[in-house]
């Protein structure tokens, strides 16, 4: 890693560990493109001369590639000057692909450019290894869920009963409010609330993979409590995974 | 310092086309102005006739006048086969040099969710229908080699599977005379993956 300030507020990075979240063509030639790097968090940058035959680099920015990025230049957007291959990945298919375009789709709605997440990248790069080795996608992407809310600030109480602070036991019934679950007694009858069993609470914070049922619920729980922070705009990868006609 | 009304006016819309900017649409403007008149009008003329006539084919989506393109209209062509692709501009690269007889779809774009492009813009509805029609044997995979272009070929091959139907994809390899030192590694670990016997 090599990283300077220049006097005049220039910023010059060098062979920077990172990830193409997404491109979007830019003017002619070029591509606007935001990477998830290592020591940087997210950054935009414009690469240009990208969109023209015999580019080399646009075999290399696509996303969920392990590459190495340089830019430098001063502002919100950067430019790229080089990227370069840290090792071929094998590609993703079918649902794995859909389930890493989420990731990046999550990354891109939550995190601000320039906010360096080093331990979500790692969650980031284990997560992408793991989809592409074909473990169960589902607790691939709970658990990165999981690491996102907790890096951004928001992360999840899942040991203690809020209100009477009593240890999660795994056969209660709990009901979670946007602070942490509340135990609810037998019988207890909650219209519109969500509930889920203490030992997917104990599964989230263990990382070890429930039942079906227990991945449902820890389901149903992220999206509930990711809600709030993506807004009213669906998350669009999310169609990608209704069945098709 | 403004031109005329009709000069900035004609300056501005010229900036609508790709890769033109103030100084290009400028000097466009002044050529057509000062050096061809004619041009000018004649482009005028082709510009209106095609905005209004132009439109799309009801059975390939791809830019047709009068509701159906020549390829879906050709009887001699092989109704059984489909190709996919993102663009008429790939269905015309394509028709150009790969002397294929069968028919096209067009997407009109890609499956790209981080845009917020979703399976119901991209047509996905009439090509259901095409496929019902019980037709088509062969659905061949044209979308392009990007991320979003597999998302898009794997959405597809699944409702097409559903309906017991072959499908196929185009190839990823190195291109005819390149130099294997120079590709990425992406292309190259694609084409090794694609290896034929020979």
């Amino acid at each position: 890693m090599n990283l300077s300030y220049r006097h005049d507020g220039d910023t010059k990075v060098d062979h920077q560990a990172g990830y193409l979240l997404h491109q979007r063509p830019f003017k002619e030639r070029s591509v606007m493109v935001e990477i998830f790097t290592h020591d940087w968090g997210r950054v935009g940058l414009v690469a240009n001369g990208v969109r023209k035959e015999k580019s080399r680099l646009a075999g290399l920015l696509q996303p969920f590639q392990r590459l190495l990025f340089s830019w430098r230049g001063r502002g919100e957007l950067k430019t790229l000057t080089t990227a370069e291959s840290a090792g071929v990945v094998e590609p993703l298919k079918g649902s794995s692909l859909n389930s890493a375009l989420y990731l990046n789709e999550l990354l891109l709605r939550l995190l601000p450019r320039h906010d360096p997440h080093p331990l979500l990248f790692s969650h980031y790069h284990q997560a992408l290894s793991q989809l592409s080795e074909g473990s169960e996608i589902e607790w691939i992407l709970r658990e990165f869920e999981r690491d996102l809310l907790q890096e951004l600030g928001y992360g999840l109480n899942l040991s203690h009963d809020i209100e009477s602070g009593e240890v999660i036991e795994p056969d209660a019934i709990y009901c979670y409010y946007p602070h942490g679950p509340v135990r609810l007694e037998d019988q207890q009858e909650m219209d519109g609330v969500m509930t889920l069993k203490g030992k997917t609470l104990m599964a989230i914070a263990s990382g070890e993979q429930p039942e079906k049922e227990g991945l449902r619920e820890a389901k149903k729980l992220m999206r509930v409590m990711l809600q709030p922070h993506l807004g009213d705009k669906p998350l669009m990868s999310r169609t990608l995974f209704q069945p098709v006609r | 310092m403004g031109f005329s009304p009709a000069i900035d006016r004609l300056i501005e819309a010229l900036r609508c086309l790709p890769g033109v900017g103030p100084k290009s649409a400028q000097r466009i403007a002044f050529h057509l102005l000062e050096r061809d008149r004619d041009g000018a009008k004649t482009l005028a003329q082709a510009l209106t006739d095609a905005v209004e006539q132009v439109g799309h084919c009801d059975r390939c989506r791809t830019l047709a006048e009068a509701g159906r393109c020549k390829i879906c209209d050709d009887a001699e062509r092989d109704g059984k086969l489909l190709c996919v692709v993102e663009s008429p501009a790939d269905l015309h690269a394509l028709e150009m040099m790969s002397g294929y007889q069968g028919k096209y779809f067009v997407l009109m774009g890609r499956l790209s969710p981080l845009d917020g492009i979703g399976p119901d813009d991209i047509g996905l509805d009439k090509l259901a229908e095409r496929l019902n029609e019980g037709e088509i044997e062969e659905v061949i995979l044209a979308t392009n080699p990007t991320v979003e272009g597999e998302a898009t070929a794997h959405y597809i091959s699944e409702m097409v599977h559903q309906r017991n139907i072959k499908v196929t994809r185009l190839a990823h390899g190195i291109p005819m005379g390149g130099e294997l030192e120079f590709f990425d590694g992406n292309t190259l670990a694609h084409a090794f993956r694609g290896r034929v016997e020979v």
